[in-house]
């Protein structure tokens, strides 16, 4: 293909990088190691050790065995252990849980109970939430982001610029500032509530903050330009004599879209995927902010374990977890779109 | 010239800016001017204090802000930074002792001492009060919006009776929450074993279903912007709404029959620093009445100070939610250790269903 061949030729020169070379690296491979590499390495190794009782840090060397005791061993894998199933051992555990109808004067009425199957240990419930809040957000930043990265890629040069300006300016203010502008806005006496009460769209105020689709919104107001800009990048390079020549041939709007505009523009969509889909996932603060609380999503998990929860190896443990579910996922996705590049 | 010199010399000044840059901060440090360092709770410290210290001892005040006991301690235990002046609570200073984290502080040398209300030192986590000094106090209560809520709520099984589903705000804080269950069990508050965990562990889960929102840091602004009717807070907060609504009676502060929990937070100096002696003047500044009162103004927790609440406004002196009537049930927290994990695990279950 002529994309591949023309980045082939970009880097065809494959020298190895000459001392100015690395001398002009060497920021960021120092940044990589001292911030990448080297906390990874502590977070692994202490995600192997257990909590000092006191201060909830590792511990890395324990004290030998007092007579009659059992030494603890220094590394374990108990932490993974619990991440995965809960004390008894059990990865999927039943309950039986009341089936709730609200009759007509808003009272909740037990009409039953039903078996409700889920994982044993809470953590991966709350892994589980997270991919999926994670994974709806991305779902919608792609819904939306791409219809509103190809109007732009497709607009006329100056109000290109202006367009992409007013994507990036909520940018301008703060993560915590915009998302308390949410909160104003969903209140139960907030903008929206209110708007909607005084056209008598409604007329009691309809509960929207504090649930799981308000973090699924905290989620995709927060991402959605780190979806629309790499697509926005794709939509722009794309040739348009391409799509002509499609329409030209024969092949209908959707046609055209599925088999010239999508393979073309997917660099831009994956791109735009692993921006927002990886930062949502460990995203933490949105849960409390916009959730309330009640949704505890695997950052704020995490967090806790530093805290409160005065568990660092835990903690450790949870956050090499998470690194480790991006690394297969990326393996993953690599993979596919190198099959997917094979049989085009 | 050729290029390659010019690149080179630009990498040179780019490394020596750098390493210049590296330098500073221990440059500064040893710059004459006496210093402070003092490691405190955000929304604690009025700016006023801070200036008037400095403008009378000459001492420059570097402020550092903690949302939460455990991120102090993570801080100061790991070594993140210089700090002279701690503020932690009281289960947290009682660790910090065990610990040997703590320079001993003559609190009888100290002017101003004698302000302090008896009934405010010499408590469990630092008897005789050779490590802190009481900075304010609170307690852990209910506040009831009177004009959405008419019935007459007394503890926290009220609370939660099912009746205000939804409607209810709790502290993000799960060691409150477990309190308030072994409250209503008549457990012990510092009781916590796997034993009494597992007996509350299905009265939380009732209780949970029924929480609108939780939040630590300001429950206030949830009962102000009214998506809450009832919550179980921080006095403070609730002193700050009973403030708001001007006397009108609007916010009710109800400490739980059941029992509630008292937090002392006080002023230590961390083991080691060479600024003690600034930060024994910090503490003897706090201590007058006329600098204390400032506190309890933009602040409205219990003043231990008996002085300072003499100089405070009647309406701030009548602060229910400040200086509770009575003679309530109050408890201080003990350092449990590492049952905290234990309750983080039952809590992040039981949040995660």
């Amino acid at each position: 293909m002529q994309v591949a061949a023309a980045a082939k030729s970009r880097s065809a020169p494959g020298k190895k990088p000459g001392a100015i070379g690395w001398l002009l690296l060497a920021p960021m491979v120092l940044w990589l190691l001292a911030f990448v590499v080297a906390p990874t390495a502590i977070l692994m190794v202490a995600s192997f050790t257990s909590a000092d009782d006191n201060t909830g840090f590792p511990v890395y060397r324990q004290k030998p065995a007092e007579d009659g005791e059992v030494a603890k061993p220094t590394y374990s894998l108990s932490n993974y252990k619990r991440i995965v199933v809960d004390d008894e051992g059990k990865l999927l555990t039943t309950e039986e849980e009341d089936i709730v109808k609200v009759d007509a004067n808003g009272d909740e009425q037990v009409i039953g109970t039903k078996k409700v199957t889920r994982f044993a240990a809470p953590y991966l419930r709350v892994f589980g939430y997270s991919l999926l809040y994670a994974g709806i957000a991305t779902v919608l930043c792609v819904i939306i982001g791409y219809p509103v990265a190809w109007f732009i890629g497709r607009a006329n040069e100056s109000s290109r610029n202006l367009l992409l300006m007013a994507v990036m300016i909520p940018f301008w203010t703060s993560f915590l500032i915009r998302t308390y502008a949410w909160v104003t806005i969903l209140a139960e006496q907030g903008l929206l509530n209110g708007m909607l009460q005084y056209s008598k769209i409604i007329t009691e105020p309809f509960e929207m903050l504090y649930t799981p689709g308000a973090v699924v919104l905290g989620l995709v107001y927060n991402y959605l330009p780190f979806m629309i800009l790499p697509i926005y990048g794709s939509v722009e390079k794309l040739d348009n004599s391409l799509v002509e020549a499609a329409l030209d041939l024969g092949a209908g709007p959707v046609r055209a879209f599925q088999r010239v505009i999508l393979p073309l523009t997917r660099p831009g969509i994956v791109a735009g995927i692993m921006l927002v889909f990886v930062p949502a996932v460990g995203m933490f603060a949105i849960s409390s902010l916009m959730g309330g609380g009640k949704s505890p999503m695997i950052g704020d998990v995490i967090a806790g374990q530093f805290f409160a929860g005065r568990d660092w190896p835990f903690g450790s443990a949870l956050g090499m977890t998470l690194v480790l579910m991006f690394v297969l996922a990326f393996l993953a996705t690599s993979r596919l779109r190198k099959a997917v590049a094979d049989t085009e | 010239m050729n290029t390659t010199q010019t690149r080179r010399q630009a990498l040179y000044s780019l490394v020596s800016a750098a390493a210049l840059a590296a330098l500073s901060p221990s440059a500064l440090a040893q710059s004459g001017k006496p210093v402070l360092n003092l490691f405190c709770w955000s929304e604690y410290v009025p700016e006023a204090v801070i200036k008037g210290f400095e403008k009378e001892t000459g001492i420059k005040v570097n402020v550092e802000n903690y949302d939460s006991n455990e991120k102090m301690l993570a801080k100061l235990l790991a070594g993140g930074g210089k700090y002279d002046l701690i503020q932690p609570s009281e289960y947290v200073v009682e660790s910090l002792i065990k610990q040997d984290k703590l320079e001993p502080i003559d609190s009888s040398a100290i002017e101003g001492f004698k302000n302090l209300d008896p009934k405010a030192l010499n408590l469990p986590h630092d008897p005789g009060n050779k490590y802190s000094v009481p900075w304010m106090l609170g307690t852990v209560g209910i506040v009831v919006n009177t004009a959405k809520i008419k019935d007459d709520v007394k503890g926290v099984a009220d609370v939660f009776s099912g009746k205000y589903k939804k409607r209810i705000v709790v502290l993000d804080d799960n060691r409150e929450i477990v309190t308030w269950a072994f409250a209503t069990q008549g457990i012990p508050i510092n009781d916590v074993t796997p034993e009494n965990l597992a007996k509350v562990k299905p009265i939380i889960k009732g209780w949970l279903k029924q929480v609108k929102a939780y939040d630590s840091d300001s429950p206030k602004t949830k009962f102000l912007k009214g998506d809450v009717d009832i919550g179980i807070v921080w006095s403070g907060e609730a002193a700050t709404l009973w403030k708001e609504s001007k006397g009108s009676g609007k916010f009710k502060y109800v400490l739980p029959a059941e029992g509630a929990h008292q937090f002392v937070d006080s002023l230590c100096i961390p083991k080691g620093t060479p600024r003690k002696e600034a930060a024994l003047k910090f503490i003897s500044y706090i201590l007058r009445p006329e600098v204390s009162k400032l506190i309890s103004e933009d602040f409205p927790y219990t003043n231990p100070n008996l002085e300072a609440r003499k100089l405070l406004s009647k309406e701030d002196q009548e602060n229910p939610a400040s200086y509770p009537p009575g003679d309530p049930k109050l408890e201080t927290f003990k350092d449990i250790g590492k049952a905290a994990r234990d309750i983080d695990k039952m809590m992040t279950d039981l949040r995660s269903q």
